[in-house]
């Protein structure tokens, strides 16, 4: 099953930007999602809900793409994907460890959360039970 | 079955992974593991085996003793996973490589990994889960 990827702009406390992920996050897609938050960031996007509700997989490759999210909602520039994984280098200038508060996760199905904890990326993420809460602390 | 070594195919890959877990009672947590180590490892074919080149991969799987073993073939050049370094996850993720998630998350989902040449060239990487319903860190 592809990833299928549905924008909502919301007026919470402050504007929110939710993306809404159906399917599977696999090495065919993680790009094409970087792509669609880079584009969001451009269009003015500065605060992220994403909604995980719809995910029934998360790869390896779809851990690079939160990451790169983050990095995206910082004003970064995410590292070239097109030499592969191998282009990926250390990076300096992130904040020294704990939670980001630009992309915030909503009712990640376990599968996912199991991925998120195994790896320890989810010491990079607010995560809540559902949209309406992660919209609330946004 | 035989897959052509793509991206855009790891989504037969797994789809093959749940049916035959599922025939073999794979529990949900179980169902999931095989599903992600065997994805995680076919992504690796493709990439950096074959370096998206095209090639076949040969999945076989089968119900061994309460357990679901799955066996990886291709022809890529040599190369032995089960060597690579576990990832040091004491570094804050945003200044780790996010890369080299994949070798960890199969080691995770997985109760072993074993590698052996393939006679003619190429990589045999055989993966086995027990039908535990429990993840393995809580084993």
């Amino acid at each position: 099953m592809a990833l299928q990827t549905t924008v909502e702009r919301v007026e919470a406390r402050v504007p929110v930007t939710v993306v809404a992920l159906d399917g599977e996050l696999d090495a065919s897609t993680y790009e094409h999602l970087i792509d669609d938050v880079r584009g969001l960031y451009q269009d003015g996007a500065r605060k992220v809900v994403l909604d995980l509700s719809g995910l029934t997989y998360m790869a390896s490759s779809g851990l690079i793409a939160l990451h790169s999210i983050v990095q995206v909602m910082h004003g970064e520039q995410p590292p070239d994907l097109e030499g592969g994984w191998s282009a990926f280098h250390a990076l300096g200038n992130a904040a020294e460890g704990g939670k980001q508060e630009d992309v915030l996760l909503a009712g990640a199905q376990p599968g996912v959360t199991r991925v998120l904890e195994r790896t320890g990326l989810d010491q990079l993420f607010s995560s809540y039970p559902d949209r309406a809460s992660a919209i609330a602390a946004a | 079955m035989t897959v052509p070594a793509a991206l855009d195919r790891l989504a037969d890959i797994r789809a093959l992974v749940r049916e035959v877990a599922i025939a073999g009672g794979a529990p949900p947590v179980c169902l999931d593991d095989l599903v992600q180590a065997v994805d995680e490892a076919a992504t690796n074919i493709v990439v950096h085996g074959y370096g998206h080149e095209a090639g076949p991969i040969d999945i076989d799987a089968r119900v061994e003793d309460e357990q679901i073993v799955i066996e990886l073939r291709d022809r890529a050049p040599a190369f032995d996973p089960t060597e690579v370094p576990e990832p040091d996850l004491s570094i804050p993720p945003l200044q780790r490589r996010p890369g080299g998630m994949g070798l960890h998350l199969i080691r995770l989902s997985t109760d072993s990994m074993t590698y052996r040449p393939r006679a003619g060239g190429g990589n045999i990487l055989t993966l086995t889960r027990t039908l535990d319903p429990r993840p393995k860190e809580e084993r």
